[in-house]
């Protein structure tokens, strides 16, 4: 007997299931995505046990007749894609044909499908393989029992009940988010953890992260050719201890992409602590074509055929978007009470994406009228300059003339100034705020063409294969960062120059981190970076220290500066600046009016 | 058990002297301790971070011989606050060093001189020569400020030493400026080369002498030996390859201009104000008959200074770090100061006229 012989078919499918099937929340991602592709409206899902000892999942969507009903739980067999050029713009959110196939070959699966107008329903199940009718109205149920009942070694793997049905809510809300426009609920052991009715993007949102997150999160919207990037990200004030808050979809897929993600952090890393995670829920949208999702089986990681662009739109779009000052927001308790009182969108209502430029929640900066208007007014008062006089009271009958930070009453404990805007109080921490103007100031100044220094003796550096390679290819980078270098043996390379800012840091360990994130990434922002830190602990340095006496014009000074500084909700080093509380707020401090 | 009668002064002296080496931060404790030895009718004080030792000798009187460590900051401290000329007293008791002063008293805690690390001076000393302390403090000056501090590049944080027929050499460079300086020896010794650390490069100009009492230098292994006045230096030196500064050196630059040291010294000073404050950058331009020295900063702040030249010939227009020609321009004494430049990509380098001893080539910046 030879020593070769073919697999069996189950023993195939079952090591098939080893990738695609990991673990319940696998299998409920998968069918879930059957469902989608299938045009459903409304999805149902039931879990037992974590989805261990029971996974049903109904959906009203197409359906399928008696004779695809065997070749759906085959291997390979799939309705999504018939050539290859299909599988390079594919746009349904499966396409292997392996999932089904490999969840009948570890549990007790049974289909029972309705097609659109067809007289009755029919069934198939994993053990038995034959088609039988069924009762069903519409639509499909795949239900899956016992999961790994026939392969005990896996079943060892699961974690306990609350772990897998975690993992499966996390599917869920993944789908759920990006779907918005599809009603869902979640049972498990009978008990409703989420129901959904068809929403705008934003009330989908609040329903499956808070209204908190809604309230502090900064809509963007921003397409540049054929790719779109639109969604909600949380302010840095409101990061996370954990990456648990970071939805990113492509093209309605959630991926765990590191370009993706790296981007982000990029964008958030000047205004964020160090240890801290930002919150966000990102659509990216770009022709199926320029992508590659056939990277992994479970599909979360993604490949860009334009990956450089796509970073740096990623990167800017998202910076852009936390830049803008929000000095002038309305307190976020009008926000969130406007989202509880909206009326509720009739079930199966057709919302598109473009509804997310949804009424603006912001009050109009006005700051260029509102700013005329104060300087018009301390202009002629000539004797603030000697102290002598008591400074004019603040113009507050005339609220909208009030700058979005308002006028400063006072300082309190040599902290904090007190200020007075049309919605109520504004707290300012003094020393936080002025770092971040002059941190911004000073990166202004910078940013552009670096002072170079050239090298007397220049650094000579030993690099392993990638790196060196990463040095040849990204030369021209390097050259436009300010460091000059060239290769002058087979893994050796040589800087002649190196930015005068960063001069004396140690240079093989800077253009190695440069190399190596070079490497990962398309574009690098460690010389930034560094810049940065060096530039922070000036305006640090600059910045007017706590107990230091402000007068009324300074501190008012100090606030205009405010309403024009970009990123100033954040010090430098991501602590808040500013905070308001609005009369509302103040009256239910006091019991008053109620 | 009485150890020493003596003066504050005559204690405190020779302390200072060897304090100078006891780093601040140790994970070795006796290392912050200074040892005390007395033989007969000689006080010996030595302290070391281990890289570096520094002995001196004293007169002590009284009391019997020891050997002991003790902490050599407290009691430095204890007396430079003690009244000029105040008779003192050392003596032991249970391993606590007790001083008194008048009616003041210190106990202060020992550790045993067995346990105290010391370099031991090299047996079969190789090179040796001797020279003027004056002299090679002088030769120091003109190039230790070009060092590297803290370098990852280790042998640049420090101070290359060549000894060749008749003739000392002296180079520094922190890698984007080096300054190089030599002068005559009396002696044929074979050519040499090592690296003199630059916490002992520090400690050698803080306590040579400016006259012409003799220093001797010996050179042995990995070790250097200052013999000068009551002080004895042992170093170790760096081990490593000191860049090729002869080849750093430009040869042939073509523009040539002199200037006054004061009057440009004043003008980069003034310049410097408004240079930003990070990077330093301050650019020169020269045309025929004028040096003009421009900076600006972060705030768009400007400051232009012209120097009347004696030149003619190409312009140019170059920038520097103004850290760096400040630093050579107050450490030469010439009056004058010869520049030579090339284009605004390479080095330029300094000279004083009528000197081949000294020269000092400093990077250009891309401002």
């Amino acid at each position: 007997m030879s020593a070769i012989h073919r697999l069996s078919d189950l023993l195939i499918n079952q090591i098939a299931a080893g990738e695609v099937v990991e673990r319940p929340a696998s299998v409920l991602k998968e069918v879930l995505e059957n469902a989608l592709d299938a045009g459903a409206r409304a999805i149902e899902v039931h879990l037992e046990e974590g989805g261990v000892r029971r996974l049903k999942v109904s959906d009203d969507g197409d359906g399928m007749g008696p004779e695809d009903l065997p070749l759906a739980i085959e291997r390979h067999a799939t309705s999504k894609i018939a050539t290859l050029d299909d599988l390079e713009q594919v746009a349904t959110l499966g396409f292997r044909g392996e999932a089904l196939a490999a969840i009948a070959a570890v549990s007790r699966l049974r289909v029972t499908s309705r097609a659109h107008g067809a007289p009755q329903a029919w069934s198939i199940s994993s053990d038995r393989r034959d088609v039988a009718p069924a009762a069903l109205n519409h639509g499909t149920v795949v239900d899956v029992a016992d999961l790994y009942f026939n392969t005990p070694a896996r079943r060892k793997f699961l974690k306990s009940e609350s772990t897998e049905f975690a993992h499966c809510a996390d599917v869920f809300r993944r789908t759920a988010l990006v779907r918005h426009a599809v009603g869902f609920q979640l049972t498990h052991n009978g008990r409703v953890v989420h129901r959904l009715p068809p929403a705008d993007p934003r009330r989908r949102v609040a329903a499956l992260l808070g209204d908190e997150f809604l309230a502090e999160a900064r809509e963007l919207d921003t397409q540049a050719g054929a790719v779109r990037l639109w969604g909600l990200a949380a302010l840095p004030a409101h990061a996370k201890a954990n990456r648990d808050s970071q939805f990113f979809f492509v093209n309605g897929r959630f991926v765990r992409d590191k370009l993706l993600a790296h981007a982000a952090r990029e964008a958030y890393a000047d205004v964020l602590h160090g240890s801290r995670h930002p919150a966000y829920v990102l659509f990216l949208q770009t022709d199926p074509a320029a992508v590659d999702v056939n990277v992994h089986p479970a599909k979360t990681e993604v490949r860009f055929r334009e990956a450089r662009a796509i970073h740096q739109f990623v990167f800017h779009a998202l910076n852009r978007c936390l830049a803008d000052p929000t000095a002038g927001v309305l307190p976020t308790e009008e926000v969130a009470a406007s989202i509880r009182e909206a009326p509720t969108t009739p079930f199966h209502a057709t919302v598109d994406s473009s509804r997310w430029a949804a009424p603006s929640r912001q009050t109009p900066l006005l700051m260029e009228s509102a700013n005329r208007a104060y300087f018009d007014f301390v202009a002629p008062s000539p004797q603030l300059a000697d102290g002598s006089s008591a400074p004019p009271p603040p113009p507050a009958h005339e609220a909208d003339d009030t700058p979005p930070l308002g006028f400063a009453l006072a300082q309190l404990h040599g902290v904090y100034i007190l200020a007075q805007n049309s919605a109520g109080l504004v707290l300012v921490d003094m020393h936080a705020a002025h770092e971040r103007i002059l941190y911004e100031r000073l990166k202004t100044v910078l940013d552009g063409d670096p002072t170079i220094q050239r090298l007397l003796i220049p650094a000579v550096l030993a690099l392993g294969p990638a790196d060196f390679a990463a040095a040849e290819e990204h030369a021209p980078v390097l050259q436009q960062l300010g460091f000059d270098t060239a290769p002058i043996g087979p893994q050796e390379i040589i800087v002649r120059s190196v930015p005068a800012l960063l001069g004396d840091a140690p240079i093989a360990d800077l253009v190695r981190s440069l190399l190596g994130e070079l490497r990962e990434f398309p574009a690098s922002q460690v010389v930034t970076a560094r810049r940065n830190e060096l530039l922070a602990t000036m305006a640090c340095h600059g910045a007017v220290r706590a107990h230091r006496r402000l007068t009324l014009p300074e501190m008012n000074a100090l606030l205009r500066d405010m309403e024009r500084c970009d990123r100033i909700d954040q010090c430098n080093h991501g602590r808040p600046t500013w905070r308001a509380m609005s009369l509302q707020e103040l009256d239910r401090l006091f019991l008053r009016g109620q | 058990m009485l150890l020493l009668t003596t003066t504050r002064d005559a204690l405190l002296s020779p302390l200072q002297s060897v304090s100078g080496v006891v780093e601040k931060r140790h994970t070795l404790p006796i290392l912050s301790n200074v040892l005390i030895e007395k033989r007969g009718q000689e006080l010996t004080l030595l302290a070391t971070d281990i890289e570096i030792q520094i002995k001196t000798t004293a007169q002590g009187d009284g009391g019997e011989d020891i050997a002991l460590t003790v902490g050599a900051r407290k009691l430095q401290d204890i007396l430079r606050a003690l009244p000029d000329g105040t008779p003192i007293s050392l003596s032991l008791d249970d391993k606590r060093l007790t001083l008194k002063a008048g009616k003041s008293r210190f106990q202060l805690q020992t550790l045993p001189a067995t346990d105290y690390p010391r370099l031991a001076p090299p047996a079969a000393e190789a090179l040796r020569f001797s020279i003027p302390q004056g002299a090679f403090k002088r030769q120091l000056a003109l190039v230790q400020f070009a060092m590297a501090q803290q370098d990852i590049r280790y042998y640049l944080n420090g101070l290359l030493l060549v000894a060749t027929a008749g003739e000392l050499r002296m180079v520094a460079t922190d890698g984007h400026r080096l300054a190089y300086a030599s002068s005559k020896i009396e002696a044929e010794l074979p050519k040499t080369e090592v690296i003199l650390p630059r916490k002992t490069v520090l400690e050698l100009a803080r306590q040579l002498a400016d006259n012409d009492d003799p220093m001797e230098v010996a050179i042995v292994g990995s070790q250097v030996v200052f013999r000068f006045g009551t002080i004895e230096l042992i170093s170790k030196l760096i081990d490593g390859k000191f860049p090729d500064y002869e080849r750093v050196i430009p040869q042939h630059h073509p523009k040539l201009l002199a200037l006054d040291r004061a009057t440009v010294l004043a003008a980069l000073q003034r310049a410097a104000i408004l240079s930003n404050e990070k990077f330093r950058g301050v650019r020169l331009v020269l045309a025929d008959g004028s040096l003009k020295i421009i900076s600006s900063n972060a705030e768009q702040e400007e400051a232009q200074e012209e120097l009347e030249i004696d030149y003619t010939g190409e312009g140019l227009d170059i920038g520097f770090n103004v850290t760096y020609l400040l630093d050579v321009l107050n450490n030469v004494t010439a009056e004058t100061v010869e520049w030579r430049f090339n284009d605004n990509n390479s080095s330029a380098l300094v000279t004083l006229p009528g000197n081949t001893q000294f020269k000092y080539v400093v990077m250009p910046m891309r401002i």
